[in-house]
């Protein structure tokens, strides 16, 4: 006798034939035997329909659609998306600060002198394209971490914003020493979070 | 217990098991997966990770358990059939 723990046995006897009786006792369910079909071995695959298993029924999505929404959902593309946002955002910025910030075609011969028009475009160009490529290698950076950080965690809340905001602010502000990029750091994520609680 | 017999009884099962498991799981995975603020219809990115993750290891684990219960099953056949054995020769 096995000195095993108590377990209840999963199968079940045949009841005991009766005396002088004539039928043969019935075949016993063999529960090892129906599981090995069930979730075993001999188990065949089959396609199963949502539909009549339970959920809403919907028609099955084609593969080039599942491949087109895989794409559009991924970090990638968001980050492309933020990039190109990113640039027209701050080329509109760059020309408009440059029709503010007046220091074009200063001669110190003659500082009253009004600059042409060539120049004014010219400084309005340069600006626009200046700001245009900061703000979408930083829109690119913010989206593509913050993206990473929320498929790493499986959540979507506030921390998701504040912890890439720390990350891009921190490699924008390390170029220029440790210092700054803990300042970096801090005030990206602050301003994130900040733009995160108004939109939510 | 003939094969054929256990293979169309397994099949009637099949369904109901089958339909059970995905209703478990779709309540499972949306109460683990979908925080009740519901300011956006579309999933987020974290939610539909989530839910991939989720389905994945459940029906793993539905299948990891499948196959220790059908070993077990096993080992307590050969049990009952030795005991049979034992008190049929004696």
């Amino acid at each position: 006798r096995s000195g095993g723990r108590p377990r209840p046995i999963m199968a079940a006897m045949p009841p005991p034939s009766a005396p002088g009786g004539q039928e043969p006792p019935p075949t016993p369910l063999q529960y090892s035997l129906l599981l090995q079909h069930l979730v075993g071995e001999k188990r065949q695959p089959r396609a199963w329909d949502p539909a009549a298993l339970g959920g809403i029924p919907s028609p099955p999505k084609s593969e080039e659609q599942k491949m087109v929404e895989r794409a559009m959902e991924s970090c990638a593309f968001k980050a492309a998306l933020a990039c190109v946002g990113g640039f027209v955002l701050g080329g509109a910025f760059g020309v408009f600060t440059a029709g503010i910030d007046t220091n074009v075609g200063f001669d110190p011969k003659d500082p009253y002198r009004t600059p042409t028009a060539k120049e004014v475009l010219k400084d309005m160009g340069q600006r626009g394209i200046s700001y245009a490529k900061n703000f979408a290698i930083v829109g690119a950076m913010f989206s593509c971490t913050e993206c990473v950080v929320e498929s790493y965690r499986g959540k979507s809340d506030w921390k998701n914003s504040v912890i890439s905001g720390c990350i891009t602010g921190g490699a924008i502000g390390f170029r220029a020493g440790l210092k700054a990029g803990v300042i970096g750091c801090g005030g990206f994520a602050a301003f994130s979070a900040a733009i995160d609680y108004y939109l939510r | 217990m003939d094969p054929l017999r256990a293979q169309q009884l397994a099949a009637e099962l099949e369904v109901d098991m089958m339909a059970d498991m995905y209703n478990r799981m779709t309540q499972a995975c949306h109460r683990k997966c979908v925080p009740p603020h519901y300011k956006d219809v579309e999933l987020s990115k974290g939610e539909s990770v989530c839910l991939d993750r989720c389905v994945a290891k459940y029906l793993e684990v539905h299948e990891r358990m499948g196959k220790k219960l059908t070993e077990l099953s096993l080992q307590d056949e050969e049990l009952l059939k030795r005991m049979q054995q034992g008190t049929g020769t004696a």
